[in-house]
């Protein structure tokens, strides 16, 4: 009898235990105008010069204004923000002009000498965004001066045509000088504000930081300062969720934009109160085949075995493991962009001439190792997932194909040092014009990687110097003509440009894509 | 017990073996040995085929739905047995190889040598397991092979304290000292006199030991540093199962098959052990519960 | 259960201490059996947290990969300036002994360098995290013992009855579950069926953490009175804790069960039946406290497998705690942060160990320290 009570008491202690354990209530801490922002981070700093990540660029476009800018999603044209501009014939000086009244979040109004300090600053830190303010085809820095109180002009020694395209990019918000000095900010590679702007932020633009950690939350609070229209969110939360709980948070009201959810995971979201806007992503995935004879395993260097490869895959089943909205880029240069091209024959699914190709290659069963990041996706979709696709498709050509899953950071080392036989990346735009995308070139720093040396497809090398001489309208047509080389030589293959969801309920309005900064937040309604 | 046990000769199975613990245990590793063997020969699609209609719910045609790539779910469940059960045993037996060498020699020979070999045990002890695990298969890059080694070399100081503690009580027992007095030679006093001692809880623990195994390989794959697509693996099915919620089938059977074999081998397991003696009994348990 | 087999920790230390102790003369301080064993232990633990220190070193400086891929972008590592400078900054030119001796040297002022993902002090960095690891497997722990003792205790009085045998199943699927399953099925059935449970993350996206005091948000939303977020706080630690205590009380059960079994098989407990003591008596007074040194020592061993269960389940639950950190820095390659959560689990695995020991001494009957 004893027994037997001590053993109810104990189970009558550990259903309560249990209970208690799981206790559960409606959360109800909903903020009157705040905005719920669920996205997967890429967050190292807020520090607009050391900042180049997706969600840094989107967190720097709404605390900092820059000196040019790009309405809504449009790319093709900068507009002014903090000055006008113009560009000189010779294409190598731009002058910018302070327009209106811009005021910091310190007070301070904005004046040249912050914009001057601001890109000084960037050049001398050595971030990761620094070499936007580097001519890259003679790889010396762009000289900044100061011309007089409202005027400053940016020089460079070639033709840089993309320059005011460079300026739009949230990397070169403008900082407030004469604060950031008060904290350890110089313009010296001894800068060190960056602790500063993660737990401050000292811009003009519609927000400011209430707090930053880079690995889990960023809140904003709109900055009572700023000279254009209020943000009609006053408080903005990026979360980092991963994307299965994006869905969830959408779902369940707890999140009002999601970015980072794949078309699988929006397929059947869209409904009364959830909407769902697919753009397509800049990011072009691209597979690379090396052409070092050291390692191409005597066969990616091999023509007729590249050309087999670029016509055995069916580019329709990639684009299908990527979904609703993805498109097959011609060419390196995404589709947004100026110098884009459609598909050509060389890049286009051709079972029968991909066997003839590799017959002709004198193929003879070796392997064909394709790497590919696992901790990274191409805007949501699994790099793993791409690969198994192509790995299936190529085997169905007669090639075999062996896929090494790597974290991006060991990849990323190997492919730099030009070691890795073949594989799949991304490259996502640095700023939108096609000139950043000639570094996939004989001889340039990507080209390198995939053991394409300057000495090879001299061709490809005229096309892509013909290219950055263009100037105006001839532009374009030079760098179609550039891709169609690159092509034929066949070392990148383009293979898709994944679509970007963005998934918003609650009501929310006027959630702009842009290429570059992915959405402002100060534009949401 | 009303009957004295060795008058009744009738049982030829020991009566442990009769639990529904035991029963269902033997069934579910039954099923998953035997499907490891004969799988390749059902008349299944082939676990790699991309050729079916991507993300489709379970149905007549295919009774665990199919994957992103249009690859048959139940396939690759039951496939998924040949990348996990061979790599764990082989786990195991390297680690209960290791383990056992390492801790008969501090058991036996004692004092310092002793002393260093549980330290460096407690030290790996100490070290987060998965972390450790994770480290190692990040730096050599993933793969079941690397997963293997990773988990090696983190699961050998187990085996090492038990078979520790049973040589050293064995080492004293009048037979062995008998047998020292004789003449014979730290090793073969360790093999001939010990090991047959300590056999059987040896087993015992390496049989609970496989379940726990299976759970950290596939906790690996899970976190993408396992087994290498495109091979059917339970952990990294799941892993990508649960990037697609909504289709709740790619992650549910393949946990289900982790769930049951890791089930039916700490049933047996434990079945084991409650037919050792006490004394081993509890030496393993201290380890593995 | 004798005690050599029942402590793996305290086993070899006290095995040095007893002789020494029969021996001593009293008249030194140090000589005090209590002291000598205390003394002991806590020396085994500083050598090991050195050996901890080293093992995290060589193998961060094993790993084949260059922290220079890791913590540049793009651009900046295809620029030898910049990368030259990185080096020089991190002490990545130096010899691998003496990067060791000066990792120790900060180490020894409480710094453990800068995480190269984050750019933070790693000590800032786990200084974020550990408190929302620690609380819940401080909550794991909690509901463990308490239900894993109870259920253990049930199990052994009613050793190969019904309830016993249920237990035992029960217990054994528990640690059967594959943790980073359990998870996704425990969230997806609470939180995207049923919706009963909020989703991931420690408290509500729009909430604002209560005052930092202890970094646990259910304490420190208390502390400050904030009602509304210790719910909040508490509805969001029910999952992942649900997904944690199934292993661990699975893992308690079984020990617990097999402890309490050994005491009531011991001859002092059987006197005190036999001699007619009341049976709540008995269990009490002589079975729990008997068996309490060799749970506890399981209790610590625990809170080691808890971190793995920690990883696999931040992920899916987005908890932000050390265990994401953990696999964000070793996947990453991220040597700073690995050798900062490696170092802080195995202080707190030894510390913990080294306290569960001398409480075991002083608990367990059969070990006589003085």
């Amino acid at each position: 009898m004893k027994k037997k009570k001590v053993a109810a008491a104990s189970i009558a202690l550990v259903t309560a235990i249990a209970i208690a354990g799981c206790a559960n209530g409606a959360s109800t801490d909903a903020a009157a105008k705040t905005l719920v922002f669920d996205t997967t981070f890429d967050l190292k700093t807020s520090d607009p010069g050391r900042a180049f990540e997706l969600t840094g660029q989107t967190i720097d476009k709404a605390i900092y204004e820059t000196a040019l800018t790009f309405d809504k999603g449009d790319l093709t044209k900068p507009v002014p923000q903090l000055t006008t501009y113009k560009l000189s014939d010779d294409q190598k000086t731009l002058t910018l002009t302070l327009t209106g009244t811009h005021t910091f979040s310190s007070g301070n109004p904005v004046t040249i000498d912050d914009i001057v300090f601001s890109y000084q600053r960037l050049q001398a830190i050595a971030g990761n965004p620094s070499f936007l303010l580097t001519n890259l085809s003679t790889n010396t820095p762009f000289t900044i001066t100061k011309t007089s109180d409202t005027t400053l002009t940016i020089t460079t020694d070639t033709p840089y045509p993309a320059l005011p395209y460079i300026l739009a990019n949230p990397s070169l918000g403008v900082l407030d000088s004469k604060t950031l000095q008060k904290h350890g900010g110089t313009n010296t590679k001894d800068d060190a504000s960056e602790t500063y702007l993660n737990t401050t932020s000292a811009g003009s633009g519609p927000y400011q930081i209430e707090s930053l950690d880079v690995k889990t939350k960023v809140v904003l609070t709109a900055n009572p300062k700023y000279a254009g229209t209020k943000p009609a969110y006053s408080r903005v939360v990026f979360q980092n969720v991963l994307s299965p709980s994006q869905k969830t948070d959408i779902q369940g009201g707890q999140a009002q934009l999601s970015v980072g959810l794949n078309s699988q995971q929006v397929a059947g979201l869209a409904s009364d109160t959830i909407k769902v806007l697919t753009s397509t992503s800049p990011n072009v995935g691209y597979l690379w085949l090396n052409q070092d004879p050291a390692y191409s395993g005597g066969i990616t260097n091999n023509p007729q075995f590249t050309a087999a490869v670029r016509t055995g895959i069916d580019y329709s089943g990639v684009l299908a493991v990527a979904g609703n909205g993805a498109i097959q880029p011609g060419g390196i240069i995404p589709t947004q962009f100026l110098g884009a091209i459609k598909p050509d024959a060389t890049n286009t699914f051709d079972l029968a001439a991909a066997k003839q190709s590799l017959a002709a290659s004198g193929y003879s069963g070796q392997t064909l190792q394709i790497s590919y990041p696992t901790d990274f996706t191409l805007d949501g979709v699994e790099f793993g997932t791409l690969a198994q696709k192509i790995q299936a498709q190529l085997q169905a050509v007669g090639i075999k194909v062996e896929l090494a899953g790597l974290p991006i950071t060991t990849l990323l080392q190997n492919f730099r040092a030009g070691k890795v036989q073949a594989g799949l990346m991304y490259w996502g735009p640095d700023f939108p014009d096609p000139s950043d995308y000639t570094t996939f070139s004989p001889g340039n720093p990507v080209g390198l990687r995939a053991g394409w040396t300057a000495d090879q497809s001299p061709a490809v090398t005229a096309a892509r110097k013909a290219a950055e001489a263009a100037v105006g309208d001839a532009r374009a047509a030079a760098y179609e003509t550039w891709q169609r080389e690159a092509n034929k030589a066949g070392v990148f293959i383009a293979l898709l440009q994944a679509p970007r969801n963005y998934v918003t309920t609650g009501g929310i309005s006027n959630v702009i894509p842009n290429a570059v900064w992915t959405v402002d937040v100060a534009l949401i309604k | 017990m009303t009957a004295p046990a060795t008058l009744i000769r009738r049982p030829r199975i020991a009566p442990v073996w009769r639990r529904p613990l035991a029963i269902v245990g033997i069934l579910f590793v039954s099923f998953w040995f035997i499907t490891m063997i004969i799988v390749p020969f059902l008349p299944l699609a082939d676990p790699l085929a991309q050729d079916f209609t991507p993300l489709s719910p379970p149905s007549g045609t295919h009774p665990f739905g199919t994957d992103i790539l249009g690859r048959d779910v139940l396939s690759r469940t039951l496939f998924g047995s040949r990348a996990t059960l061979p790599f764990a045993i082989l786990l195991v037996i390297i680690s209960l190889i290791l383990g056992s060498l390492v801790g008969a020699i501090a058991g036996y020979f004692g004092g310092v040598i002793d002393e260093i070999i549980m330290r460096i045990a407690d030290l790996v002890f100490a070290f987060p397991t998965i972390v450790l695990a994770m480290v190692v298969a990040a730096a050599l890059g993933p793969g079941i092979t690397n997963a293997v080694i990773a988990l090696a070399l983190i699961s050998w100081p187990n085996y090492a304290r038990v078979i520790r503690s049973l040589v050293l009580s064995a080492r004293n027992q009048e037979y062995v000292v008998a047998g020292r007095l004789l003449g014979a030679g730290p090793l073969s006093s360790l093999r001939r006199d010990i090991l047959p001692n300590v056999a059987s809880p040896m087993l015992v623990l390496a049989m609970l030991d496989l379940g726990s195994q299976i759970l950290l390989l596939s906790g690996l794959s899970f976190l993408g540093l396992g087994a290498v697509p495109p091979a059917a693996e339970w952990g990294s099915m799941v892993g990508d199962g649960v990037q697609q919620f909504s289709n709740w089938w790619l992650a549910a059977f393949p946990g289900l098959a982790i769930l049951t074999v890791v089930v039916g081998f700490n049933f047996i397991g434990d079945t084991l052990r409650d037919s050792l003696d006490p004394r081993s009994a509890n030496a393993v348990t201290q380890v593995n519960a | 259960m004798s005690h050599s087999s029942s402590s793996q920790h305290a086993e070899p230390a006290v095995a040095d201490a007893l002789p020494g102790s029969a021996r001593s003369t009293r008249t030194s301080w140090f000589a005090r059996p209590v002291v000598r064993y205390i003394g002991i232990r806590g020396l085994v633990s500083a050598v090991l947290l050195l050996g901890v220190t080293i093992v995290t070193f060589i193998l961060t400086n094993l790993v084949p990969v260059s922290p220079i891929t890791a913590a540049l972008g793009e651009q900046a590592a295809s620029d030898p300036a910049t990368v030259a400078k990185f080096v020089h900054d991190a002490g990545l030119d130096k010899p691998a002994i003496v990067q060791y001796f000066v990792y120790l040297g900060k180490l020894l002022h409480g710094d453990l360098g800068t995480s190269i993902q984050t750019r933070n002090p790693v000590t800032q960095d786990l200084g974020q995290a550990f408190p929302a690891t620690a609380e819940l497997a401080l909550c794991v722990i909690l509901i463990s013992i308490i239900l894993g003792l109870g259920l253990g205790l049930i199990a052994a009085v009613r050793k190969d009855r019904f309830s016993d045998q249920l237990i035992r199943m029960v217990s054994l699927i528990g640690i059967s579950v594959p943790t980073f399953w359990l998870a996704a099925a425990i969230y997806f059935l609470f939180f995207f069926v049923l919706r009963w449970a909020p989703g991931s993350g420690r408290l509500s996206p729009a909430a604002t953490p209560p005052p930092r005091v202890t970094g646990m948000y259910t304490v420190d939303s208390l502390l400050s009175g904030q009602f509304t977020t210790f719910l909040d706080a508490v509805t969001h630690l029910a999952l992942p804790t649900l997904t944690l205590t199934l292993f661990t009380v699975g893992m308690l059960v079984r020990f617990s069960r097999t402890a309490i079994l050994d005491v009531l098989n011991q001859d002092y407990v059987r006197a005190a039946r036999a001699k007619g003591l009341a049976t709540n008596r008995v269990l009490f007074g002589y079975v729990v406290r008997g068996s309490i040194a060799p749970i506890l020592t399981i209790v610590g061993l625990a809170f080691g497998s808890l971190l793995s269960g920690t990883v696999l389940t931040e992920q899916v639950f987005a908890w932000g705690g050390l265990g994401q950190y953990a696999y964000r820095a070793s996947t990453a390659l991220d040597l700073p942060s690995v050798m900062g959560v490696g170092l802080l689990v195995g202080a707190i695995y030894i510390i913990t160990n080294f306290i569960i020991d001398v409480v075991y001494g002083f608990v367990d009957p059969r070990v006589r320290i003085g």
